[in-house]
């Protein structure tokens, strides 16, 4: 039985939330000797709707993850089967996604708009609070994909920059 | 003789009840918080509630219940008429509207008033009159209280010309200011301003927000001093004209304004210093006539000067950490004066120790946000749900496993509270607390806790309002970034527990028995196995 594997955490909303390869056999770099009691929940191990063997929930120290774990064979097995690995294009579009779910409070560009990065693009009112979300890059506004007083989820698609 | 029917009515408390059936204008912990305290004192009670909100807590322990409307607060707990509507068919005298939605709206309190019902809170005049923070400076400044240097006038700021004559009052004020939104609080409609480039930016986004959350799109200017706390007197009136205070929070760790963390007393305030806090509090209640309960809001300098903000006509959500250290409850007392009845002789008892407080509360609020995300909404659906028991906790809560957490409303989901001999002794007691706490299936604000119950900083009461905001970035990001690489390996381990039948744990119910491609695991492991596991992985490789 494999104890190689890496895991991947579902969704990736915060830098550093790439996947890593776990050793089950070799010594935990992060963990002995930190001097700090982590608290860890580890939730049931449930199929995988990713493509994984299968997905946990852990929560240490209340921070919560959904992890995909996969075999780390297959995951290098998959990686070299994808035929450009690694390889995103970097000169296609953005698409700029719902980090939060809201309501649509405003829309401050339109389609054919140059906007820089950081400019605001729209304003996501949730839970109170208006929230503007900016411009992860500089380029030409592609397409406004929802409309003033509409609902989102995250993860739905919002504006398309090229 | 006055007294001798006062002391009677004080007496006589123990077979009466303020009132028969009161209806509550909430949702949530505070609805609940509220009826619980009616049951207690036999009042009948009727809750209101929204589509989203059929099964919710409140709507079960209440007597009755009437359904308002769509899951949107403008449709339903925003619904002065239906709400007044549905006192007044269930036949009940009083309306308490919790915090939030309503509780502030003097519109609201007058429309009550008017149906021959009774308010739970200050009168209408009196939360009109509060209700305007810019009428609430002048007000202080003519009582003689010291106020932050601002506006004493709102601006629209879509008036003509209106941008000239602003930039003109900040700079007489001078920067770094704050664009406040003169209708509210809670940070809502708050912008800060470093320099002149920003103003207008900051007035449009702050008076924009103002308008969504209170309709009301207009702001004034005031000056920010940092650091500073947040420190809050909480005030019960009577209609006899008889204003207490009953002693004061701290609740300077605020992100956006909008509080993460608050005890009681405050930590670091001579004797001398309270005593002169509370009778300033009292002298600002007395000057718009407050009956019923309310807050003043200060900040406190780096040269111990505190000045006033405003008075919060409304049970705030941090009102327990006070019943706890004054052994009082708030609610409960707010209904007797409601009934008419003069402060109970409890709360002056309270009251005239309250400048030597004897014991130290803190409470966190847990909420449906991410703090490594600048604390994003995260709502979804409760897994996991476990909470802390045992000596000096309280727990105010209206959600469980499987709760869905909705976008429509507040992000607070639970209180958790602590009480102790001292603040050092309910510092480790909370940190306990939060060691017996688990929450899955949505991110919370609980890895804030935990950092801040075991921050040198905090133990010594290093507080300041913008201490968040300034340095709580980069600490989520770090410590995030260690949970991951802790939370993976264990995640691996789970799931070669499972590969290799070696769990020590029940598999999930039902699932190995339907034959299909489900691995099972571990359902009900509690935390502490879990964490011996954890770190048994950790030291023992194999």
């Amino acid at each position: 039985m494999t104890r190689r594997f890496r895991v991947v955490p579902s969704a990736a909303l915060v830098p550093g939330d790439e996947p890593r390869d776990i050793d089950l056999d070799a010594v935990d770099p992060s963990g002995a000797g930190i001097g700090r009691e982590p608290m860890v929940f580890v939730g049931p191990v449930r199929p995988s709707a990713a493509g994984g063997r299968a997905t946990v929930e852990v929560v240490v120290d209340g921070w919560r993850f959904e992890l995909d774990v996969e075999d780390h064979a297959r995951a290098e097995l998959r990686r070299r089967a994808t035929r450009e690995p690694d390889a995103t294009a970097a000169s296609g579009p953005t698409e700029i996604r719902a980090i939060i779910p809201g309501r649509i409070a405003a829309i401050r560009v339109a389609p054919g708009d140059v906007v820089e990065a950081g400019q605001g693009l729209l304003v996501v009112e949730a839970m109170k609070m208006q929230n503007e979300l900016r411009a992860p890059v500089s380029g030409t506004v592609e397409r406004v994909a929802v409309e003033e007083g509409q609902t989102i989820d995250n993860g739905d698609i919002l504006v398309v920059v090229r | 003789m006055t007294s001798v029917a006062t002391a009677s009515l004080r007496k006589d408390r123990g077979g009466q009840r303020p009132f028969d059936r009161v209806l509550v204008a909430n949702r949530g912990e505070i609805a609940v918080r509220i009826i619980r305290a009616c049951r207690e004192m036999g009042i009948a009670t009727v809750a209101v509630y929204s589509d989203a909100d059929v099964d919710a807590p409140h709507v079960r322990l209440a007597d009755r219940a009437i359904r308002l409307g769509p899951p949107a607060a403008v449709d339903s707990y925003l619904r002065g008429d239906l709400i007044v509507e549905a006192a007044l068919s269930t036949g009940a005298e009083a309306i308490h509207p919790g915090y939030g939605f309503l509780a502030e709206r003097a519109s609201f309190a007058r429309a009550t008033e008017d149906a021959g019902l009774v308010f739970v809170g200050p009168s209408s005049t009196t939360i009109e009159l509060l209700g305007d923070k810019v009428a609430a400076r002048r007000t202080a400044v003519a009582a003689g209280i010291p106020i932050l240097p601002g506006t004493l006038e709102p601006f629209a700021v879509d008036a003509p010309d209106a941008v000239e004559a602003i930039l003109v009052a900040a700079e007489r004020i001078g920067y770094p200011l704050l664009v406040k939104a003169a209708a509210g609080g809670g940070g809502r409609g708050m912008r800060r301003v470093m320099t002149a480039d920003d103003l207008p930016a900051a007035l449009i986004a702050g008076a924009d927000e103002a308008a969504a959350a209170f309709g009301d799109g207009a702001v004034y200017l005031e000056r920010e001093i940092h650091p500073a706390r947040h420190i809050e007197v909480q005030l019960l009136g009577d209609v006899e004209g008889s204003v207490v205070a009953l002693g004061e929070r701290d609740c300077s760790l605020q992100r956006r304004h909008q509080k993460l963390l608050e005890e009681a007393p405050a930590p670091l305030l001579t004797e001398a210093e309270r005593r002169d806090l509370h009778e300033t509090a009292v002298k600002a209640a007395m000057a718009v006539g407050l009956v019923n309960a309310a807050t003043a809001e200060f900040l406190f300098d780096t040269s111990r000067r505190f000045w006033f903000l405003e008075i919060n006509t409304r049970l705030q959500v941090e009102h327990g950490v006070t019943e706890l250290v004054h052994d009082i409850d708030i609610v409960r007392e707010q209904l007797w004066i409601a009934a008419g009845y003069p402060c109970s002789e409890r709360v002056l008892d309270a009251a005239a120790q309250a400048a030597r407080p004897k014991r130290h509360a803190i409470e966190v609020r847990l909420s449906a946000e991410d703090p490594a995300r600048g604390f994003a909404p995260t709502p979804g659906t409760i897994g996991r749900w476990d909470l802390p028991h045992g000596p000096g906790i309280r727990v105010d809560t209206a959600v469980a496993s499987a709760s869905r957490i909705v976008p429509d409303y507040d992000p607070l989901i639970a209180k958790l509270m602590v009480v102790d001999e001292s603040r050092d002794a309910a510092i480790d007691r909370l940190a306990r607390a939060l060691d017996e706490t688990t929450i899955g299936g949505i991110q919370t604000t609980l890895p804030f806790h935990r950092f801040i119950v075991a921050d040198p900083a905090f133990r010594v009461a290093d507080l300041s309002v913008d201490w968040v905001d300034r340095h709580w970035a980069a600490i989520a990001t770090e410590r995030r970034l260690e949970a991951l690489d802790i939370a993976a390996r264990a995640a691996g381990a789970a799931v070669a527990d499972v590969g290799s039948g070696a769990s020590p744990t029940p598999l999930v119910g039902g699932s190995a028995a339907t034959g299909k491609d489900i691995v099972g695991g571990p359902a009900v492991a509690s935390a502490w196995s879990r964490v011996g596991r954890a770190r048994a992985i950790d030291r023992w490789p194999r």
